[in-house]
């Protein structure tokens, strides 16, 4: 006790002469701030920091950084690396806030390092019961920011809200029943004082929606169901009571436009996933992308990619929102590689359809209608005996986030062309229980089968280069004002090409799969790259 | 024409296990046998296996190596015994994806789903081969040539997989398949790479490992190279097994000796 009073005096009698002359010397990186709104908005100007899941509200994740660039990208080395201490796949991107780094993990915990040391501040670790249903790993993808307070789904179905400094939780609030099938994997998005949140589930068959939270108290504002109900518009695309048990998972982040207020979410497969025989109709609003009012979450309009959809195309991409140039004039859009290998360019405005062709191999359709509705190739159901479909279930692309330079006004995906024999099995609904109707098999070796980097211009829809990588990557894709195209491959590893022409620039190889996308960001001048692969979280920056 | 799916006996093990059944029944990984293994229990284990296990472990039970998840339908890594694999079902493997099934999934379900996963690999007790293993093992390593490219406990070739345990992995008919049509299924692992280097130089040989940046292969005289993939100025890729069809060599009692021989290399007990 006596000691501990010693040490207060001291530091108590040095404060003054800091505050005047020097910085104090040990302190390494700056001090966290509160992120307002306002800073979330204009996140795109302050590219030391990546204040959420996809960077900035656009989801472009584009950074206006250029330090590491096309001439010196070559002499990017490791810096630090984070070892996760549950064993899982990482499919986590990083957040950073005035040089602190909150890294979430599995299966639902959260750490917050020095982001130029990786060295920890403070770590939450969650209980999680031991009757969790989740379909497809323990994952978490990322967390939000808003003032001093982080927002995290859990595995169990909860929205948690942890203090910035201490990891201290503030509120902790069930979005659904986990028993029921209901889990959350994907990072929350900030709408003026308000997180607005997804749900996973649907091969549980659960009835997706997306909610939005009160920052301050936890108090849900509103709900709004990704499957109309009883009574309400395109209930009637769902055949008796399917609805109910329909799926649709809200399962990864959306992005949000201030100007428009409009909010842009991706909708999951219908429920069954490989059986429509006991949903006909389209199914609305499943696969589809919804644009909700960013007050009240009421449906502005909605663009279904795969109305009844039998082979699990989940519409569960990060939309991309930018300002292109189409047919001669300036077009408020949103980009869209689908799962389903079709890419679409969409006005967000109106979810009017402009472009859209396959991006990668697919069987499944001939082609889409003036309207972006897939004309469907006949056959091509799931069936007992099995069915080969291009793409498998899989998809051309997934979950993982696409990106888009300001600098080339191109769209970039991970692109897979493969293939898979789909099965269609009679399955009746209960409570917590897969509800799935079928599955899927290759009869060809994953290395058969051809993965790619793509670059898409979203005027035309017309891939514009590839770059080949081993199949099948799962990771997502981040773009800088260096002219670079930061993203993974399965086979371990990390690389920049050159956004204009896909040139190779730089690779490591990491040794575990990358099921992440990367992110930049800097301190005290310096810019570093971010990516999970495997169980760790490796750091690069150029040399001293 | 050969047919080695000799069954049928399990219809009367099916009778005698329902028999049974009303006696005891096996409780919590004890090693009291498996009594839910007739032709319906491995049924029903499959309907389960579809529903709750094949998103990870494959449709066909293959595993998804994205996932770490494993094939299930040979040797297993984790169990050598249905109360091993009962074990792993009931209590899942910490640290790992495998999360335990539900604590109220009735016990009788859960064996179901074990005699599955059993019945995915093939017990040599209960199979009859026509054909003479130490009749195989002579053509093995003499009129067939075959330890001219595969080793078996340490003897042998390297142009081929090793066969040291094949039996473990492959049944009688896969293996009958293997010796007349060896291009139907090939593992990339031996496909043929044939390489030019940016500096003119050519190299072919078996596709020890492929990546996105680099390219190893081991050559005819088993020396491994290794490139860049920035370095090659053109690829080749041979989907098909260097190893010949034996269906003009070997006579089909010749066959059937050299298939009883790899079905008998297991591990030695």
């Amino acid at each position: 006790m006596k000691r501990f009073t010693i040490m207060l005096l001291a530091l108590g009698a040095s404060i003054p002469a800091l505050a005047q002359e020097e910085p104090f010397q040990t302190v390494i990186t700056p001090a966290f701030s509160p992120v307002t709104w306002e800073r979330l908005v204009n996140a795109a100007d302050e590219p030391e920091n990546w204040l959420m899941y996809s960077g900035t509200l656009d989801s472009q994740r584009y950074s206006k950084l250029d330090a590491i660039n096309i001439s010196n990208v070559s002499e990017l080395e490791m810096k630090w690396s984070y070892q996760i201490p549950v064993i899982d796949r990482a499919e986590t991107v990083p957040m950073v806030v005035d040089g602190i780094m909150f890294i979430t993990e599995a299966p639902s915990n959260l750490v917050a390092v020095d982001a130029q040391t990786g060295q920890v501040y403070w770590r939450y670790d969650r209980d999680l019961p031991e009757d969790i249903r989740i379909c497809c790993g323990r994952n978490n993808r990322g967390v939000a920011i808003l003032g001093e307070t982080l927002f995290m789904s859990t595995l169990d179905a909860h929205l948690v809200a942890i203090d910035a400094r201490t990891g201290n939780v503030l509120w902790d609030k069930e979005v659904a029943d986990y028993k029921a099938g209901y889990s959350k994997t994907a990072a929350p998005l900030i709408v003026k004082d308000k997180v607005v949140t997804g749900i996973a589930g649907g091969e549980f068959g659960i009835r997706g929606f997306i909610d939005a939270y009160d920052a301050v108290t936890g108090e849900r504002v509103w709900r709004t169901y990704a499957i109309p109900a009883a009574g309400e518009v395109g209930n009637d695309s769902w055949a008796g009571e399917s609805w109910k048990t329909g799926g649709a998972a809200t399962w990864i982040t959306g992005s949000y436009d201030p100007d428009l207020n409009l909010i842009y979410w991706g909708t999951g497969n219908p429920g069954p996933d490989w059986n429509g025989d006991v949903r006909m109709g389209d199914n609305l609003y499943s696969d589809s992308a919804l644009a909700l009012n960013g007050d009240t979450g009421e449906l502005a309009w909605h663009f279904q990619f795969t109305p009844h959809d039998v082979h699990d195309y989940d519409s569960i991409q990060v939309p991309i929102l930018a300002d292109i140039q189409y047919q001669g004039s300036n077009r408020k859009v949103m980009m869209w590689a689908n799962r389903n290998a079709f890419y679409y360019t969409i006005d967000r405005e109106t979810g009017k359809f402009l472009q859209g062709q396959p991006y990668a191999s697919q069987t499944w359709a001939q082609g889409l209608d003036v309207n972006g509705r897939p004309i469907r190739v006949p056959g091509m159901e799931p069936s007992y005996e099995g069915v080969l479909v291009s793409p498998p279930i899989v998809g051309g692309t997934n979950w993982y986030s696409p990106g888009y330079s300001q600098q080339t006004g191109l769209f970039y995906v991970t692109a897979f062309d493969g293939e898979q024999e789909f099965f269609k099995r009679d399955e009746d609904y209960e409570k917590g229980e897969r509800f799935t109707g079928g599955g899927g098999r290759y009869n060809q070796p994953m290395d058969a089968f051809h993965s790619s980097i793509r670059a898409i211009n979203p005027a035309t829809a017309e891939i514009e280069w590839e770059f080949p990588i081993m199949p099948r990557s799962s990771a997502g894709i981040s773009t800088t004002a260096g002219g670079l195209v930061f993203t993974g491959s399965a086979d371990g590893y990390f690389f920049a090409l050159n956004a204009a022409t896909g040139e190779e620039l730089w690779h490591i190889s990491l040794g575990a799969r990358v099921h992440a996308a990367p992110m930049t960001f800097s301190v005290a001048g310096k810019q570093y790259v971010t990516i999970a692969s495997g169980n760790v979280v490796y750091t690069f920056g150029l040399r001293d | 024409m050969r047919n080695y799916s000799q069954f049928w006996w399990k219809g009367l093990l099916a009778i005698a296990a329902y028999g049974l059944l009303l006696v005891s029944l096996p409780a919590q990984g004890e090693d009291a046998g498996n009594l839910y293994n007739t032709p319906y229990d491995i049924g029903a284990g499959e309907r389960y296996f579809e529903r709750q296990c094949s998103r990870c472990h494959g449709f066909d039970a293959k595993g998804d190596d994205e996932i770490g998840a494993p094939d299930l339908t040979g040797r297993l890594a984790r169990a050598s015994s249905n109360v091993g694999i009962y074990n792993i079902i009931r209590e899942g493997i910490p640290g790992t994806a495998m999360l335990a099934v539900g604590a109220n999934l009735p016990e009788a379900q859960v064996w179901q789903l074990v005699a599955y996963i059993d019945s995915l690999s093939t017990d040599p007790a209960n199979i009859d081969l026509p054909g003479s293993a130490s009749a195989g093992n002579s053509l093995f390593t003499g009129k067939g040539d075959c330890d001219s490219c595969h080793m078996v406990n340490g003897q042998g070739g390297r142009q081929g997989p090793d066969l040291s345990r094949v039996g473990e992995r492959r049944d009688p008919e896969q293996l009958l398949s293997d010796l007349l049509t060896p291009h139907q299924e090939v593992a990339p692992r031996w496909w043929t790479m044939r390489v030019t280097s940016s500096d003119g130089t050519h190299r072919e040989g078996l596709r020890m490992n492929e990546d996105s940046f680099g390219l190893r292969i081991m050559d005819a005289d088993a020396k491994l190279w290794a490139f860049s993939k920035s370095q090659i100025q053109s690829l080749e890729r041979v989907e098909e097994s260097t190893m010949p069809s034996y269906s003009q060599t070997l006579n089909d009692s010749e066959i059937d000796d050299l298939v009883a021989y790899l079905f008998s290399l297991r591990k030695e007990n």
